[in-house]
């Protein structure tokens, strides 16, 4: 993962700090395990020292292992409300999403997943968003779970049906996102990819006015073609 | 004066001996359900490593087709009823069956019908799941999430087929964790209070409580699932008054509930293994006993890890995450209690303390992953990648398979009067340690770095999973062969092992009290329990006799002056 969000940077920080305490459990485990086995092997004619713990080593090691964890959780709260802040549109972004988030309708059906712009267009597999904006993806399924996770720019988030779940991201990096769905959703899920593309506001504009037009076109034609009567 | 006749003893139709199949397919004893239940679960850690395998030879290569997609999900989905359902929750609770009962001093069990109707269930489960000629099996993967379940997006009878068997063992275990709960309560020996209670027979208390409480969970949502399914229910569909995520906690329930199980069930037994083997006994047994316990409710209290990235609000997935690291405390008190156990003691290097060190070893970084995804902006990224895939196999490998395996060579001699073979035991461990580093290690990277998905039936070139990838499969394989040593260990030791007597370790509990293997009454008399460890006092009293004996004879023989 790189991360190419605010809320993606935090979550990397996140995992850092994870995979520290965890290094450091597995090694004080395995250290004291090993050297445990290796010191106190069987030997002709030793006896075993009958050792028993009193309480109070109990409570210490207990105290210890309680600050960690406490510890741990402070860190989890703190990093995952950061990663959770809503992003502001900055100088650069889209100019209509100052006051508030730009907001995407993100549908997943089997096996694809559907993008709904605030003008009407509609796009599938891509989606496209303006830099330094902050984009808020309403997340909607039509049949089973997906979730959708393009993890340089934002949380993996469930797109449950009957529910709508919103997450928020805006990112300062133009460029092509690869992304996938990560909740077994049937026959096709591997290959059920998005990618999202970050582009300039006017690139961005651009590609919804097409998108409108093409859409409003192509609906036109099949309009016409069955008031014509080619089409039953 | 003549001597007095013997009492005669007149039978008349004294019962036929029946077959050796027919009296363990009839029998209630706890010993022979006990059999059952791990001879079976053995048989479906073969199946289910096959399973493996074919999984991980479809994932050797980018975008392979070795598996369709759909027989892909049709394997992920046996693979995980089979390794849960049908091999480690029986292994478990068949040691649990056949040794507790022996370690509290009983002579059977409270309710033998109940746990003979348990294994029977148990068995019918197996059989629906496996008899797949008559219909397709499931689809829905390892916890078959709705709506994908319902019948409109999977209308094959796969997913019923699943529902039953998981349902039918489900309710087995249960009736199971019941006679066990009611036997521990009221059949323990004289003197044998809760504090002196081995650990083992206490891991199987708070391990049959566990499952007497999430049992039941498990099967409403079964039960939901399959009205869903047959009778037009709406329970998991949704709008209209159901919902999704309602099966996701339900069954998140249960299986957040049966990890800790069995990581309860191997502590429990690494925990006998060490005490035996270092000659020593346990550093604190009240901490550990009180940690057990402790892991059972805020263990499954943490189920709502699993649904991190669902919209649930952001509350509970900080409630989620308070539950996992309180999990540190307790696991990090039983282990600290387990190496101390060690220290200052004599260990003997035999294959129950191989197994059980390993046990300690894989479960530790397992435990070590969930810790990190437990922390909720972190589990954002990692949840659902297969750096989940190997936390998970981490963590039950080193509970159910070393765990168990250390459990099984450490009983095998109580159960067949044989000891395991120590050479293959040997070979066997380190080929499956071997193969569980370079089988799960490099899915922590594709999973953590390049957020490769779980379940997936495909992977693309160019993602930068590849190699970790073909890494993982040489290393399944390589665990397919360990385990197949041990499985193959135990077949011919039955017969052929060197004949172990009734106490080969020099264990401190009752079950060494018994002759291996035991009478069906288990007892003719008992020893009086005045301590966690009677068996150990015998010892220490015959020792104390013959030394006094000695110095009397020492004091007679000198010359009187």
């Amino acid at each position: 993962m790189t991360p190419h969000s605010p809320g993606a940077d935090q979550i990397d920080t996140l995992l850092w700090i994870g995979f520290v305490a965890a290094v450091i459990l597995v090694v004080a485990v395995n250290a004291a395990l090993f050297y445990a086995v290796r010191r106190f092997r069987s030997e002709r004619g030793a006896a075993p020292r009958q050792l028993l713990s009193g309480r109070k080593l109990q409570f210490r090691v207990g105290a210890v292992l309680t600050i960690f964890a406490a510890l741990l959780f402070i860190l989890g709260v703190v990093f995952t409300d950061k990663a959770r802040e809503a992003p502001s549109t900055g100088e650069a972004g889209l100019a209509s999403a100052k006051t508030e988030p730009l907001k995407i309708k993100a549908t997943g059906q089997q096996w694809l997943w559907r993008y709904d712009y605030p003008n009407g267009a509609f796009s599938y597999y891509k989606l496209v968003v303006p830099v330094d904006t902050a984009v808020e993806l309403e997340l909607l399924s039509t049949d089973v779970v997906h979730t959708w996770n393009v993890n340089d720019l934002a949380p993996k988030a469930d797109a449950v049906p009957g529910k709508s779940h919103d997450i928020v991201f805006s990112t300062e990096d133009e460029g092509t996102y690869e992304g996938d769905s990560s909740t077994l959703s049937g026959q096709a899920y591997a290959a059920m990819r998005t990618a999202v593309e970050v582009v300039s506001p006017e690139e961005y504009e651009n590609f919804v006015k097409t998108q409108q037009s093409e859409i409003e076109a192509a609906q036109e034609r099949v309009v016409g073609l069955i008031e014509n009567g080619e089409v039953p | 004066m003549s001597p007095s006749p013997h009492p005669e003893l007149v039978v008349d139709d004294y019962p036929k001996k029946r077959p050796r199949w027919i009296e363990l397919a009839t029998s209630a004893d706890h010993k022979d359900v006990g059999q059952i239940l791990i001879c079976g679960a053995l048989g479906f850690l073969f199946i289910a490593a096959v399973e493996l395998v074919l999984m991980r030879l479809q994932l050797l290569v980018p975008e392979n087709t070795f598996l369709s997609p759909v027989g892909f999900n049709r394997m992920l989905s046996l693979y995980g009823a089979t390794s849960i359902f049908f091999f480690a929750l029986p292994l478990t609770l068949g040691l649990f069956y056949y040794v507790a009962p022996l370690q509290i001093g009983a002579r059977g069990t409270a309710l033998p019908r109940l746990g003979q109707i348990g294994a029977a269930l148990w068995v019918a489960g197996a059989t629906i799941l496996y008899a797949g000629f008559l219909f397709t099996p499931s689809e829905a993967g390892v916890n078959p999430l709705a709506p994908l379940t319902e019948l409109a997006f999977l209308s094959n009878n796969g997913v019923d087929a699943w529902a039953a068997s998981t349902g039918l063992a489900t309710l087995g275990f249960v009736l199971l964790a019941v006679n066990l709960l009611a036997t521990l309560r009221m059949m323990r020996a004289p003197g044998l209070a809760w504090r002196r209670m081995p650990i083992f027979a206490w891991a199987a208390t708070v391990s049959s409580w566990l499952l007497i409480v999430i049992g039941p969970v498990l099967l409403a949502a079964l039960t939901m699932l399959l009205i869903d399914r047959n009778y037009d229910g709406i329970f998991f569909a949704d709008g209209s008054g159901g919902s999704p995520l309602l099966w996701q906690h339900l069954s998140w329930i249960f299986f957040t509930g049966t990890y800790m199980l069995l990581l309860i069930f191997a502590f429990g037994a690494i925990a006998e293994i060490l005490a035996t083997f270092a000659r020593k006994p346990l550093f604190n047994r009240t901490v550990t006993m009180a940690s057990l316990a402790v892991i059972a409710v805020i263990g499954t209290l943490a189920w709502m890890q699993n649904m991190i990235t669902a919209p649930i609000g952001i509350g509970w997935t900080y409630f989620a995450m308070l539950m996992s690291l309180a999990l540190v405390v307790p696991f990090g008190l039983v282990i600290f209690n387990l190496i101390a156990t060690i220290a200052g003691g004599t260990l003997r290097m035999r294959a129950p303390v191989l197994f059980a060190v390993g046990a300690i070893f894989a479960i530790s970084i397992g435990l070590a992953a969930e810790l990190e995804q437990s922390l909720v902006g972190a589990g954002w990224h990692l949840h659902n990648t297969t750096d989940a895939t190997a936390a998970t196999h981490f963590a039950l490998i080193g509970g159910a398979v070393l765990g168990g395996f250390a459990a099984l060579y450490y009983w095998f001699p109580k159960m067949t009067g044989r000891t395991m073979g120590e050479l293959m035991a040997r070979f066997s461990f380190w080929t499956i340690i071997t193969g569980l580093i370079l089988g799960f290690v490099p899915l922590f990277f594709a999973g953590a770095d390049e957020g490769q998905v779980v379940d997936a039936y495909k992977y693309f070139s160019g993602t930068g999973v590849t190699a970790y990838n073909v890494i993982a499969t040489i290393g399944v394989f390589i665990l397919f062969v360990g385990l197949l040593l041990t499985i193959l260990n135990a077949i011919f030791s039955r017969t052929n092992g060197a004949p172990a007597g009734h106490d080969p370790w020099g264990g401190d509990t009752l079950e060494w009290f018994a002759l291996s293997p035991p009478e069906p009454h288990n007892f003719d008399v008992l020893p009086d329990v005045r301590s966690p460890h009677p068996l150990r006092d015998i010892r220490e009293a015959i020792g104390h006799r013959t030394r006094r004996a000695e110095q009397a004879a020492a004091r007679e023989s000198q010359p009187v002056a």
